[in-house]
């Protein structure tokens, strides 16, 4: 099949008009397509899958196809598939980018970013406030009603998603929020790009209602856009020969952010030379610090904290 | 009678051992100054 140069994207939520928006800018001809009529984007050089639902098989139909994807799924069992796709992207000369969203996505970028001012990492602790469009939303809900995994000292730990209760600032204007264990591949993803890490939790904000209600159908459908989000790391280890903390968050809608995320990877998949394969945004393999100053530059403001 | 003479006299007790504790300990001193700050990426 002819390939063109033109960049697919599936589902025309949130994240995929952002996409679009961003791409468009930058005169990157771009076409869109429901998730129903995907099919229609095999002719096109690199396809953004933001659509709700799972990614992981519709991603594989494009690596064999030989186009690169970046999946903004932050679905648990969703984005190990995707992991497991390595092989059968690095056959076809693709490259899959799995969880280019806000947490997964963003995160590994802060990680990434934190970590060089430590000799030594050892922990790293993340939260994430808020949902992007409504399918973010549901995902959000049935992750507080599954399991979670932690790293814990070389041990994958599990735990029921919902608890642990740990009250996390996020810069302003969100603040402190309560935040709990939930489904997510983030810690998977974190320690495949950086081994050395001790531990790692990952955490989102919830209300009482949202614990209770988690395991029954949404009560009420979710809103268009969540409000404002926020995401927060914190990364524990040595410096100079001492403990040292950075704290490093933004404060921003998640849609807006996951576009950000989505669009920049695959502006670097347009104009970089990626191996193959599956890569982690973060981890090798990925221009992280571009990337991160990329995604800034659509408006994200970076914080860090500061106390004395 | 004696009940409530117990309760008080727990009461004040717990009081005494709470003042104590408000006091003499060694709580330290919480964060007074502080926040985020917005940063840019330095390579």
């Amino acid at each position: 099949m002819a390939r063109s140069n033109d960049v697919g994207i599936v589902g025309s939520g949130l994240v995929g008009t952002r996409v679009a928006a961003i791409l468009v800018a930058r005169g990157i001809s771009v076409r869109m397509a429901s998730h129903t009529r995907a099919t229609d984007l095999l002719d096109c050089g690199t396809v953004v899958l933001c659509h709700g639902g799972l990614h992981a098989a519709l991603a594989t139909t494009f690596l064999t196809s030989d186009i690169h994807v970046v999946s903004t799924s932050d679905s648990m069992p969703d984005v190990l598939a995707m992991l497991d796709l390595d092989e059968r992207a690095a056959s076809h000369g693709s490259v899959l980018v799995p969880g280019a969203a806000c947490m997964p996505g963003l995160s590994g970028l802060l990680v990434a970013h934190a970590s060089r001012a430590f000799d030594d990492v050892e922990e790293a602790h993340l939260s994430v406030h808020g949902t992007g469009g409504p399918a973010c939303a549901r995902n959000h809900h049935e992750a507080l009603a599954g399991t979670s995994v932690g790293w814990h000292d070389g041990e994958w730990l599990q735990r029921p998603a919902g608890s642990g209760r740990e009250l996390c600032w996020f810069p302003d204007p969100v603040g402190p929020r309560d935040c709990y264990r939930f489904g997510t591949a983030e810690p998977v993803l974190l320690q495949r790009m950086l081994p050395g890490l001790r531990r790692i939790t990952a955490r989102v904000s919830a209300t009482r209602r949202d614990r209770l209600t988690a395991r029954l159908p949404m009560m009420s459908p979710p809103h268009a856009e969540g409000g404002m989000g926020g995401l927060r790391v914190e990364l524990r280890g040595i410096r100079h020969g001492a403990r040292h903390d950075e704290i490093v968050g933004i404060a921003d809608r998640l849609a807006t952010v996951a576009g950000a995320v989505a669009a920049e990877t695959v502006s670097v998949l347009l104009t970089e030379s990626v191996q193959p394969g599956v890569r982690v945004l973060g981890a090798d393999g990925l221009p992280n610090a571009d990337l991160l100053d990329a995604v800034l530059a659509n408006g994200i403001s970076l914080h860090r904290y500061v106390g004395h | 009678v004696k009940f409530i003479r117990r309760v008080l006299l727990v009461l004040s007790i717990a009081g005494s051992v709470a003042g104590v504790l408000r006091l003499r300990g060694k709580g330290g001193v919480p964060t007074q100054t502080g926040g985020w700050q917005e940063v840019t990426p330095q390579r």
